[in-house]
């Protein structure tokens, strides 16, 4: 196996397109590559071609081998699926978690977006590869940077190595390679950095030192959720502060974390209530005596109790109300945030330290530094220009002269000098007016990024000559002088019929679709691999079952691999929700716990009978990391799947929700003992996201007399 | 005609209930019996008749109590007769239970005078007045009313069940019938009991009791026999089998006894107490049976 | 807000659309104020409320069709290819000809300005009668209030112009709240598209008088009545259909139970009078 990482590291550099012809060019004294193109797609070695080639080996039958489906179904599905590639028709991809907790999530949904870019189903009304949000402000959250490997706005931090703005650009916008390609992100990186240092650094930030750019963090390793409890257990942690995360439910193999946790001298669990994160220590199977973490318990407001805004999967950024009043001792999670960083910043004035600078020159131009309004960070991250003082209304005015200001440049226009657009509530209550392309956009409701565009990409939505591919969904059309519709992607006034024209993905250096992209570490095109424990051997490349280049952790830091084989655990089990509860923290909402009261697992009716299981009885699940026990709930909606040709196999269903903490948990001690449904799972996760694989793994059940 | 299915939810009538079908049922019974003895027996019927008047009295006065206690909100139980919210009478001629309701409060009245009669010429003589007006003509018609009322109490508690969406109760409309069938068995027994544990009563008025009594089991037997029909078309039936045929077993032996006391020779002996007591037992039983077994 | 028109309101429930997410479980409590019954782990598919009742006035029924094909499905339209994860979100049905209406003795339930049926609280004096009439087992009898409840229609709601909680909360807009007339020409139009599309067993459920009067909470279903509990037209009968018949059987039974006394008693007669002659 590392050995074949090793191959694939190496190969990597290799990914990218052939070149030809004069260099673009690029960024003040530079240029840039053009890459070769054949628009008749006949070229043996064109995207097209490879793709073809490649994907000739998943034929039906193949399919249905890895997946179980039957062929039959499979060519039904994908006749429908082929439909949408007309003009007159269009489908949509929406996708969650299904896809992204796999080792390869991230080649699953890049499979997704290549199919409809090949349908033609990309920046049209109803497209799209869309993802499905999860908690209510996940898109919010990524946006703005709670991911570890961007800034806010997806500008990618800054990697060690790189001692100035210019080598930051250099490296991490995206390069032209088309001279029709408008390569608007990659054009504008520089404007869009420095309006952030800007922002952050104001006064000290200036054209003298690269606008402080050396203030900026360049990590050398990864801190992904899993790689973080990975250097706990290796005891390169001293402390962590958990905020409305709990960690011992929700992380992979959750003996293992609990194990992490032990291993910290300090825990802040800040949180509304309590967690099986802040009560770690007394945990079935925990001995309190010997574990020595501090544990500290900030209790916060939950979002009810505060007002603020929720970003959905569409990107609309919804302002909205406090709703009750907060309780007892409660404080925001941003006064906490004020408050610690004001403590550290008198320490550091007070006694130095290292590097006190980017903490001494934060700016903090709230009211009370102490006490910020949501309100107020909303205006900061429209940023403003500096010298007039009026608030910015479009990205495309940031500057890199460092007079504007922008805290992440994909929410300017959100709260200009006319208010807090996201407040906006024009909605059904009159379609007539309020949605006038009848087309659903509601552009006066809340407001959305980019520039409240409704569909991204969407000079897509029309053909070449900006007639729409379909007259009854328009995105955007031209109509002889100007783009109207959806607010356009695209220069309001740009004739696409003129030969300079952008080309319609403006934000890639091809200004095309990818459909080759050597932006993903396990390859340019998806590749089929099986999850880390697997029932089957690969039957594309049984010698290379799983991802070649998924990170093992346990093995990476000398602890022995703990992945178990199909002899010991024959049933392959995926971990989901239920619609009744929200993840862990509805187990403290009693009318919540009614409607789905304990722990279960479903299994296949078959499997049940077999192994002498009926709904109600208790079983034992277990994998090569522990065991949960629950109640069996017996349905013929897992039936058994037929893989590789002729291998059975069963499959075990388990909701996440329960634990040792909550309603449920308390009214029945004993029975809750084992609910954590995350003692199963592999401490594995994407090869890029590292969000580990919760979607598959193996599994043996067992009756409990 | 299809199976009938029935999705209603049981009513939880329990104890109390049967309590009152069992006693609202020996009173209307005994006052039918009484009524009997006074106006077609003989001069020699007239201590058993004003026994069953007394007995009629005694079995209703827990009535109202059992039906009270099993209500929900039981200081509410006026709003049975008066309406609550739109003021004036609560009385739907179409609901069992209102009809029933004020039956009951009629009924009350008629055992209560005859009662009082009944303890007149017992010795008690404060109620001589009545008892007086009670023996001629008035009396008559009184004792008939107040049999026509008695009746529907006996009787109406069946139709209370079947005017419903539960198995087996409104799957069966003889349930009126039945009740009040073994409303009759049941007094009559209970008044051969307390004849033959009084010396006072004459010996032919108990035969002719026993008679009577065999007839009302033949009676009863009819009418369970087309019950039964009509359940099991519906395709309800199923619902009294299982842990209920021992119920059934009461049922049977206490309409039995009647008849076998007298033929089986060893038995004989007993027979006096012994059949009357399962013919009682056997009332409790059927009334039992049906209320538990269609609720569960 | 301006309460609603006085005219019949109802619900129109789309089961086809329904995805079991019990909203309207959670909001119809929350806003009447019941704290449900003690958790209890039923596991009837997703289903662990069991039933209606004085607690829950709505309740989602989960009913698995799944043939025996080795969980193969064949065919891509579930329903048509008979393998189906119906999903029904139940409630009192407001029956024109309401059983519980018929039988309560206390005039406790009535009749509303909206055409609902209605529960008086301060009238209901627990006797239950309304209960063992329901043919949809709707009405519940709640010990501590010691009456019965059931699905107001959220008659507070709507004085106040304000639709049923359950119907706001419902996300796929299966439960519709509106005029009655209303209602019923959406589920014309979507019924008629459903069996366009092939769902053939898809039919309406009290949209018409055929069951009770009609029902002005009536459904969608995509299977016959009884798959989700509920009688089909021809079962669906009023308690008060066995009223003539009982009291006519009790009758007879009177007169004949006479009959059977007058012998009995005449019969002693005749022998003791011969007896005296002798
Ligand atoms: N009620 C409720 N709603 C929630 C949440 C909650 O906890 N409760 N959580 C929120 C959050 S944070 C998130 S991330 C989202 C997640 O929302 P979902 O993505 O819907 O979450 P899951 O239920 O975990 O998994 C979804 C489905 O993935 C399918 N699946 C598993 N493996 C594969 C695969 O290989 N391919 C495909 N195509 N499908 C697969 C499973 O069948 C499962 O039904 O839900 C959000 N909404
Ligand atoms: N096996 C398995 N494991 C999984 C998944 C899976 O599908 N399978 N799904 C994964 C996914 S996608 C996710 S998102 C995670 C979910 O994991 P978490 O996000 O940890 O789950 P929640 O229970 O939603 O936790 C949120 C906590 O935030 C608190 N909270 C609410 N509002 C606030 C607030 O305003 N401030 C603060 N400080 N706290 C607040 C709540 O009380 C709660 O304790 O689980 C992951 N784990
Ligand atoms: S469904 Fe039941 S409770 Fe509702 S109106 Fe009809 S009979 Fe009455
Ligand atoms: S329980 Fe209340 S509502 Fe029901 S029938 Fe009796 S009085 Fe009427
Ligand atoms: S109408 Fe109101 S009372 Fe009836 S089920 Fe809906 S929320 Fe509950
Ligand atoms: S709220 Fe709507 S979709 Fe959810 S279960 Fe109820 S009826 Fe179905
Ligand atoms: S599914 Fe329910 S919880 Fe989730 S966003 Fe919609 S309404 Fe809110
Ligand atoms: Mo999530």
């Amino acid at each position: 196996m590392d050995r074949a990482r090793q191959l694939y590291v190496q190969g990597r550099s290799t990914w990218g397109y052939e070149t030809e012809g004069a260099p673009l060019d690029g960024p003040p004294g530079t240029t840039q590559a053009r890459a070769k193109r054949d628009p008749t797609l006949q070229h043996p070695r064109s995207v097209f071609q490879l793709l073809k080639s490649h994907y000739s080996r998943y034929t039906p039958e193949m399919v249905s081998s890895i997946t179980g489906i039957p062929v039959q179904q499979f060519n039904d599905v994908a006749k429908i699926v082929g439909e949408m590639g007309k003009p007159d028709k269009v489908m949509t991809i929406v996708y969650a978690v299904g896809l992204t907790h796999h080792t390869t999530g991230g080649q699953l949904i890049r499979s997704g977006a290549v199919l409809q870019l090949l349908l033609g189903n990309m920046g049209r009304p109803g497209g799209g590869m869309n993802a499905e949000r999860g908690h209510a402000n996940i898109q919010g959250n990524t946006d703005h940077a709670i991911s570890w490997d961007i800034l806010p706005g997806y500008l990618r931090i800054p990697a060690p190595g790189q001692k100035s703005l210019d080598d930051y650009v250099a490296a991490s916008a995206a390069k032209k390679s088309d001279p029709n390609s408008w390569n608007f992100f990659g054009t504008n990186y520089r404007n869009f950095t420095v309006s952030l240092l800007k922002g952050w650094y104001r006064g000290v930030a200036t054209t003298s030192n690269d606008f402080a750019f050396h203030f900026l963090p360049k990590p050398a390793t990864n801190s992904s959720w899993m790689s973080i409890f990975d250097q706990a257990l290796k005891g390169k942690m001293e402390g962590v502060i958990l905020s409305g995360m709990t960690a011992t439910s929700i992380g992979p193999d959750t003996n293992q974390v609990m194990q992490a946790l032990s291993n910290l001298k300090w825990l802040v669990v800040m949180d509304p209530l309590p967690t099986t994160s802040s009560e770690f220590w007394r945990a079935p199977g925990m001995d309190p005596a010997k574990i020595n973490t501090e544990v500290f318990m900030l209790p916060t407001t939950h979002w009810i109790e505060k007002d603020g805004s929720f970003v959905n999967s569409g990107r609309w950024s919804q302002w909205k109300e406090q709703v009750i009043p907060p309780e007892g001792e409660a404080r925001h999670d941003h006064w906490i945030m004020a408050d610690l960083f004001d403590r550290v910043k008198t320490l550091y004035r007070q006694s130095g330290g290292k590097f006190p600078d980017p903490i001494l020159a934060m700016t903090l131009d709230y009211n009370d530094p102490k006490k910020p309004e949501l309100a107020e960070i909303a205006k900061e991250i429209n940023g403003k220009d500096l010298l007039t003082g009026s608030q910015m209304t479009s990205f495309a005015n940031l500057k890199a002269d460092g007079t504007t200001t922008a805290g992440d440049w994909i929410y300017v226009g959100s709260f200009t000098d006319a208010g807090n657009l996201m407040k906006r509530r024009n909605g059904v209550q009159d379609p007539a007016k309020n949605d006038p392309t009848g087309m659903g956009f509601y552009p006066t409701w809340a407001w959305s990024w980019p520039a409240n565009r409704r569909v991204l990409y969407n000079r897509a939505s029309a053909d070449l000559d900006g007639k729409p591919w379909d007259a009854k969904r328009p995105g955007i059309q031209w109509n002889g002088t100007t783009w109207t519709g959806d607010v356009p992607d695209y220069p309001a006034t740009m004739n696409p019929k003129d030969p300079a024209a952008w080309l319609p993905f403006i934000m890639n250096g091809e200004g095309t679709g990818r459909l080759f992209s050597s932006s993903m570490l396990d390859g340019p095109i998806p590749e089929h691999y099986e999850p880390i424990e697997a029932p089957i051997p690969n039957p594309l490349h049984p010698a290379q079952s799983e991802d070649p280049v998924a990170f093992l952790y346990d093995q990476a830091a000398g602890r022995p691999n703990r992945f178990g084989k199909v002899d010991k655990y024959p049933y392959i089990a995926t971990s989901y929700r239920l619609t009744e509860h929200e993840h862990y923290v509805t187990q403290h909402v009693p009318l919540l716990v009614g409607l789905q009261p304990q722990a279960f697992v479903e299994l296949p009716e078959e499997l049940a009978k077999e192994k002498g299981i009926r709904t109600g009885d208790r079983v034992r699940v277990t994998s090569e990391r522990g065991k949960i026990e629950v109640a069996a709930a017996v349905t013929k909606r897992l039936g058994p799947l037929t893989l590789a040709g002729n291998t059975k196999v069963y499959h075990i269903g388990i909701p996440i929700h329960w634990g040792f903490i909550g309603v449920s948990a308390e009214q029945n001690p004993d029975k809750s003992k084992y609910w954590l449904a995350n003692a199963l799972t592999p401490f594995v996760g994407d090869v890029g996201a590292r969000t580990p694989e919760f979607k598959a793994f193996l599994v043996n059940i067992e009756k409990i007399d | 005609m299809p199976p009938a299915e029935h999705f209603a939810a049981p009513p939880n009538w329990e104890w109390w209930i049967l309590a009152y079908f069992f006693f609202g049922g020996i009173s209307g019974g005994s006052y039918a019996i009484g009524t009997l003895l006074r106006l077609v027996g003989t001069p020699a019927d007239q201590r058993a008749a004003r026994i069953a008047f007394i007995a009629s009295f005694v079995a209703l006065l827990p009535c109202p109590l059992f039906l009270i206690a099993d209500l929900g909100q039981p200081l509410r139980f006026i709003n049975m007769l008066l309406d609550a919210s739109g003021g004036g009478l609560s009385f739907k001629p179409w609901s069992p239970m209102s009809l029933g309701s004020w039956a009951l409060l009629g009924f009350g009245l008629f055992s209560f005078v005859s009662f009082l009669g009944a303890v007149a010429d017992g010795g008690w003589h404060a109620a001589d007045p009545i008892a007086r007006i009670l023996r001629g003509t008035i009396g008559a018609v009184w004792n008939v009313i107040g049999t026509g009322l008695g009746f529907f109490v006996c009787g109406y508690t069946g139709v209370l069940l079947a005017v419903s969406n539960q198995p087996v109760w409104s799957d069966g409309w003889p349930l009126g019938g039945v009740f009040l069938a073994s409303s009759l068995t049941g007094a009559a027994a209970l008044l051969l009991l307390l004849a033959r544990s009084r010396r006072d009563v004459d010996a032919g008025t108990s035969v002719r009791l026993e008679l009577a009594d065999r007839n009302f089991v033949v009676l009863e037997v009819v009418l369970i026999a087309v019950f039964l029909v009509t359940v099991a078309v519906a395709g309800t039936i199923g619902k009294m089998s299982g842990v209920w045929l021992l119920l059934w077993l009461v049922v049977i032996l206490g309409l039995a006894a009647p008849f076998a006391f007298t033929r089986v020779d060893a038995a004989r002996r007993w027979a006096p107490v012994t059949a009357p007591i399962l013919a009682l037992l056997s009332v409790l039983a059927l009334r039992a049976l049906v209320i538990f077994s269609a609720q569960t | 807000m301006a309460a609603f028109q006085e005219r019949p309101v109802g619900f129109f429930t789309d089961t086809s659309i329904c995805i079991g997410c019990k909203a309207c479980e959670v909001a119809c409590k929350e806003w009447n104020q019941l704290e449900g019954n003690k958790p209890e782990l039923l596991l009837d598919s997703f289903d662990n409320t069991g039933q209606l009742d004085a607690q829950n006035w709505r309740h989602v029924q989960f009913i698995e069709q799944i043939p025996d094909n080795n969980g193969v499905v064949m065919n891509p339209t579930p329903i048509a290819g008979g393998q189906a994860w119906l999903m029904m979100s139940d409630v009192c049905k407001h029956c024109q000809n309401a059983s519980c209406l018929e039988v309560c003795p206390t005039n406790a339930i009535v009749r509303t300005e909206y055409d609902s049926v209605f529960i008086q609280q301060d009238v209901c004096n627990g006797c239950r009668d309304c209960i063992s009439a329901c043919p949809y087992g709707v009405i519940g009898f709640n010990e501590k209030t010691g009456t019965a409840h059931k699905c107001t229609l959220c008659y507070d709601r709507l004085q106040n112009g304000l639709q049923p909680a359950c119907a706001k909360a419902c996300p796929t807009e299966s439960i519709k709240f509106g005029y009655l007339d209303d209602l019923q020409a959406a589920a014309d139009k979507r019924l008629a598209a459903l069996q366009t599309a092939g769902y053939k067993k898809a039919q309406l459920y009290g949209r018409d008088a055929k069951v009770y009067g009609g029902l002005n909470a009536f459904f969608l279903l995509m299977d016959e009545p009884e798959v989700y509990k509920l009688p089909s037209a021809q079962n669906a009968t009023l308690p008060s259909r066995n009223n003539l018949a009982g009291y006519a059987g009790g009758f007879v039974t009177a007169v004949v139970g006479l009959v059977a006394g007058v012998l009995a008693f005449r019969s002693q007669r005749m022998n003791e009078k011969t007896d005296a002659t002798r």
